[in-house]
C-alpha cells in the first residue's frame, strides 16, 4: 500500500478538534451495540416480572408467569448475537470462553450470560414446564413429539413426589435468579460504566440505571406481550393481571426516572472538565433522542398515563385503560430504546479530547445498518412466536390437572 | 435397567474426555515443535524481552511538526490510509485575549490535519492574533495501569515485559473494547485485518537494536528514546530526566502513563 | 435398605448434563489455548516474537554509515549532524537488501518541510519565509545539506 501519495481523505464532518483516530466515518460500535444491552436489558426485565410470581407470590400475575419467561429466554436467545455479528472476527469468538481476560468486564460477561442461561433460566423453564413435557410426549407425534421428549432428557417421574421436588426447586432458582438477573444487567452497564475514559460512559450509577431501565423494559414488554398474545387467541384479558402488571410498571417507572435524574443532577452540580461537552450533547447533538425520545415519550408520558390510572383506576373504563396499558407500554419500550441509543452511540459521538463532536449517519444496509439492526431485533420476537406455538398452549396440562385440584 | 446403561456410556465418555484433556498438552507441545521446525521466522535469535525496558519520553519545545514521524510510522508498519493512526502530531494555538477582557488568554484552536503527516502548512489564523503556538506529538502513552489492556476480553493485547503494549493480531477478537477504553484515541480499528492496532514501538526495530521509525527520522530529537535497564554513555533520556520537570496526560485517570512529556500546557490532553 | 436415600432422577439427570458441559468445556478449554498461552503473562507468548519478525521500511543510521563514510562524516561536523539519513532520503530497507533499489531525489520542497516559517515553530528552529526569502530560488543553488552551516 503506498502511504506517501496521500492526496484527499475522505474525512467525514465533525466539529471542533477530535483525534485523528477518532475522525472515522462510522462509530466503532453503532447500531448492533445498541441493541445489545436492550435485548439483554428485556431479557432482566421479564424475568423480575416472572419472579414476581414465583417469589412475591403476586397471585394476580399467574397468567403471565410463562409468558414472561418465555420472552425472557427468546430474547436471551439472541442476547450475544448482535455483540457476534459485530466482532471483526466472529471465528475468534471462543476465545472470550478458553482464555477470559479476568479483568476484562467483557470476558466475564460471557461466564455471567452462560450461568444466567443454563443455570437459571433454563433450568427454571424446565422444571416448571417438566410435568407438561412428559404429559405432551405422550400425546403429540412426529416432530413436536420427538422434541418434548428430548426435552424431557429422560426423566418421565410423574409422582406427586416429584411434582412437589420440581416446584420447590423452581422456587429456589427463582430466588437466585434475581440476583443472577441484576448481575446480568448490572453487568451490562458495568461494561459501559467501567469504561473511565469516556465521561458519558464511566458512571458509577451506569450499573444501577442499567438495570432499573431493564426492568421497566422488560415489564412493558410483558404487558405488549400478553395484550397481542390475548388479542391473536381472542381470550380476554385478565384485567386484575393487567392493572397489577401496570402498577409495577409504574412502580419501576418512577425508580428509573428518579435514578436517570440523580445522574443528571449529579453531572451539572458537580460540573467536571467534561461537563462542556455533556451539556452540548444534551442541548444539540443528542435532542431529539434524549430530551423527546428518552425524557419525554420514553419516561414522562408514561409516568403520566400509568399515574392516572394509579390514582383512578375505577372510574377510567376498561377498554380505556388498556389503551393506555398499551400505549404507555409501547412508549417506555421505544424510550428505553432510545436511552440505549444516547448511552451507546452518544459517548461516541464526541471526542476523547473533550475538544470536538463526530456525526454518525446510519446505513441502510450493511453489517451495522438499519436492515441488519432490525433483523437482529425482529429475531427474539420471531423465536417468541414459535415459542408461544410450541409452550404455550391454550391450555397446559398441567394447569387444567392443577385447576382440578386446587 | 435403560438407566444404568446410560449412565455407563456417559462414564465411559467421561473417561474417555478425561484421557483427552491428558493428552492435550502432550499435542501442543508436539504442535510447537512442528511450527517452530517448519514455520521460518524473521525473529532476533538473541533478544530477551525480561532484560529490557523501553522508555519515550518528549521535549514539545523541540518539535518542529514538520511530520516526518507521522509518515515513517505509516510506512514503517505498514498502516492504512486514512484516520489511523499510530502516532500523530497536535498543533496548538492560543490566540491573543480581547483586549481589556481580563483574560489571559483568547481561545485555544487544536488542530491535526491528517494526523499532521504532511505538516501543518497553512496557518488558520493571523499571526498577529496568536498568542502561544506549539506541536505536540502524541502517541501510546505506554500507561503502567492500561485500561486497554484491562478491558480485552480474550489477553489479545498485553504489557511486554520490555515495556511496549502490543496487540496479538492472530489472537484479536475485534471487539473495539481497548480502543473505547484508550483515553488518549491511540488505538484504532484496522480496516484491513479488522483487529485492533496500536504503536508497537516499532517492536521489530527496537527488538533488533535500532530505534522506532519516528525516533529515527525526528529531526530535533523531539523523542527521546532509550532503555531504562541499560543505559548507554551520555544516555539521552537520563539527561532528559535530568534536565527537565515532565507532566503526563490526564494524570486524573490514573493510568499513570510512562510516556511523559517536557513543556507541555495546561491545554494539552 | 428400601430407606435408603435415592436422589431424584431429575437431580442425576441434572447432575450428569453438568459434568458432561462443564467436561466438554475443559477439554476444548485444553484444546484450544494456545501452547505459548501464558509464557510470559495473560497472552500468547509466541505474539512477542511474532510482532519483533515484522519486516523493516527504515535501515536506520549505522546501516547507511557502513557504505557512505565520507557523507557521514561530513554531516557530523554541522548543525545537521543530528539527523537520520532517512529524514530527507526516505527509507532506506529496500537500498539496504538491494543497491539497485535507488532512494528518490529530493526537491526544493523537502528543505521547506523543516524550514518553511510557522509561528507554531519553537523559535530556536532556522526557518525562512519562501516568499520573501530568494524566492524562485532553489536551496540547494546556495546551501548544502551535508553542510548546512556554510552559506555563501
Amino acid at each position: 500500500m503506498d502511504v506517501t501519495n496521500v492526496v484527499v481523505e475522505a474525512m467525514p464532518h465533525f466539529e471542533g478538534y477530535v483525534y485523528p483516530n477518532e475522525a472515522t466515518l462510522e462509530p466503532l460500535w453503532s447500531v448492533l451495540i445498541v441493541l445489545y444491552p436492550y435485548i439483554t436489558g428485556l431479557v432482566a426485565g421479564a424475568f423480575i416480572m416472572a419472579s414476581l410470581v414465583r417469589v412475591f407470590r403476586v397471585k394476580a400475575l399467574e397468567p403471565v408467569y410463562r409468558l414472561s419467561l418465555l420472552t425472557a429466554m427468546s430474547f436471551m436467545l439472541c442476547a450475544t448475537l448482535p455483540l457476534l455479528i459485530h466482532l471483526g472476527h466472529p471465528e475468534r469468538c471462543y476465545e472470550i470462553m478458553m482464555t477470559p481476560h479476568l479483568t476484562s468486564p467483557m470476558a466475564i460477561f460471557g461466564f455471567v450470560y452462560a450461568w444466567y442461561l443454563m443455570a437459571v433460566l433454563l433450568l427454571e423453564l424446565w422444571f416448571d414446564y417438566r410435568l407438561d413435557f412428559v404429559r405432551w410426549s405422550k400425546t403429540e407425534k412426529g416432530f413436536k413429539g420427538l422434541l418434548y421428549r428430548i426435552l424431557t432428557v429422560g426423566v418421565t417421574d410423574e409422582s406427586v413426589g416429584a411434582v412437589a421436588l420440581d416446584h420447590k426447586l423452581s422456587w429456589i432458582i427463582s430466588i437466585v435468579g434475581i440476583p443472577s438477573a441484576f448481575l446480568l444487567h448490572g453487568y451490562v452497564g458495568f461494561i459501559f460504566g467501567s469504561i473511565k475514559a469516556n465521561p458519558w460512559w464511566g458512571n458509577v450509577l451506569m450499573p444501577i440505571i442499567f438495570i432499573l431501565s431493564a426492568i421497566v423494559s422488560g415489564i412493558a414488554l410483558c404487558v405488549i406481550h400478553y395484550m397481542i398474545v390475548s388479542w391473536v387467541r381472542r381470550k380476554p384479558i385478565d384485567m386484575r393481571c393487567l392493572d397489577i402488571m401496570g402498577m409495577f410498571l409504574f412502580y419501576a417507572l418512577v425508580v428509573d426516572a428518579t435514578i436517570e435524574t440523580l445522574d443528571w443532577v449529579h453531572r451539572i452540580y458537580s460540573k467536571e472538565e467534561d461537563f462542556a461537552v455533556i451539556q452540548q450533547m444534551a442541548r444539540e447533538k443528542l435532542f431529539f433522542s434524549l430530551n423527546i425520545g428518552q425524557a419525554l415519550c420514553g419516561t414522562l408520558l408514561p409516568l403520566l398515563m400509568l399515574g392516572a390510572t394509579q390514582l383512578a383506576r375505577k372510574r377510567i373504563p376498561d377498554i380505556v385503560r388498556k389503551r393506555m396499558y398499551l400505549a404507555s407500554g409501547m412508549l417506555i419500550v421505544l424510550g428505553v430504546l432510545a436511552m440505549r441509543w444516547n448511552v451507546v452511540i452518544g459517548g461516541q459521538l464526541f471526542s476523547k479530547s473533550l475538544r470536538g463532536f463526530m456525526s454518525y449517519k446510519m446505513e441502510f444496509t450493511g453489517m451495522e445498518g438499519l436492515l441488519m439492526g432490525g433483523a437482529v431485533l425482529a429475531l427474539p420476537f420471531v423465536i417468541f412466536v414459535v415459542m408461544v406455538k410450541l409452550f404455550l398452549p391454550e391450555k397446559s396440562p398441567a394447569q387444567a390437572a392443577e385447576a382440578v385440584t386446587i | 435397567m435403560k438407566q444404568s446403561l446410560s449412565r455407563r456410556t456417559v462414564l465411559t465418555k467421561l473417561g474417555l474426555a478425561a484421557v483427552a484433556a491428558a493428552a492435550a498438552p502432550a499435542v501442543n507441545a508436539a504442535k510447537t515443535t512442528v511450527q517452530k521446525v517448519l514455520v521460518k521466522t524473521e525473529a532476533p535469535k538473541d533478544y530477551d524481552p525480561t532484560q529490557h525496558k523501553w522508555q519515550m519520553a518528549f521535549d514539545v519545545n523541540r518539535c518542529i511538526g514538520c511530520g516526518h514521524c507521522v509518515e515513517a510510522c505509516k510506512q514503517e508498519n505498514n498502516v492504512p490510509i486514512g484516520p489511523y493512526y499510530r502516532t500523530w502530531i497536535e498543533r496548538y494555538i492560543v490566540t491573543k485575549p480581547e483586549p481589556r477582557s481580563a483574560e489571559t488568554r483568547g481561545e485555544v484552536r487544536v488542530d491535526s490535519p491528517e494526523g499532521g503527516i504532511h505538516g501543518f502548512n497553512d496557518v488558520p489564523v493571523p499571526e498577529a492574533d496568536i498568542l502561544q503556538s506549539f506541536f505536540v506529538p502524541k502517541l501510546c502513552n505506554l500507561c503502567e495501569h492500561s485500561p486497554c489492556v484491562q478491558s480485552c476480553p480474550v489477553g489479545a493485547t498485553f504489557d511486554t515485559p520490555d515495556g511496549a503494549v502490543l496487540v496479538d493480531p492472530k489472537y484479536c477478537i475485534g471487539c473495539g473494547f481497548c480502543i473505547q477504553a484508550c483515553p488518549y484515541g491511540c488505538r484504532f480499528m484496522n480496516p484491513i485485518t479488522h483487529t485492533a492496532e496500536k504503536c508497537t514501538l516499532c517492536y521489530h526495530r527496537i527488538s533488533r537494536g535500532l530505534k522506532p521509525a519516528c525516533v529515527e527520522v525526528c529531526p530535533t530529537q523531539a523523542r527521546i528514546f532509550g532503555d531504562l535497564k541499560n543505559p548507554v554513555p551520555d544516555d539521552p533520556l537520563q539527561e532528559f530526566f535530568k534536565k527537565n520537570r515532565v507532566q503526563t496526560l490526564k494524570p486524573h485517570l490514573g493510568t499513570d502513563p510512562r510516556v511523559q512529556y517536557a513543556n507541555i500546557d495546561k491545554e494539552v490532553r | 435398605m428400601n430407606t435408603r436415600f435415592k436422589l431424584p432422577p431429575q437431580i442425576v439427570r441434572l447432575v450428569l448434563l453438568t459434568v458432561g458441559i462443564v467436561g466438554s468445556y475443559l477439554i476444548a478449554r485444553a484444546f484450544l489455548t494456545p501452547s505459548s498461552f501464558g509464557q510470559y503473562g495473560w497472552y500468547r507468548g509466541d505474539a512477542l516474537m511474532e510482532a519483533a519478525s515484522h519486516p523493516r521500511t527504515f535501515a536506520g543510521k549505522p546501516a547507511c554509515t557502513e557504505c557512505h563514510e565520507e557523507q557521514a562524516k561530513q554531516l557530523a561536523k554541522f548543525n545537521h549532524q543530528s539527523l537520520s539519513c532517512e529524514v530527507c532520503h526516505g527509507p532506506g530497507q529496500a537500498h539496504v537488501e538491494n543497491f539497485d533499489v535507488k532512494l528518490p531525489v529530493l526537491t526544493h520542497g523537502h528543505c521547506l518541510r523543516c524550514h518553511e516559517k510557522n509561528p507554531s515553530r519553537p523559535h530556536w528552529h532556522k526557518q525562512i519565509s519562501s516568499r520573501e526569502h530568494f524566492p524562485g530560488d532553489k536551496c540547494i543553488e546556495c546551501h548544502k545539506p551535508h553542510a548546512p552551516s556554510e552559506v555563501p
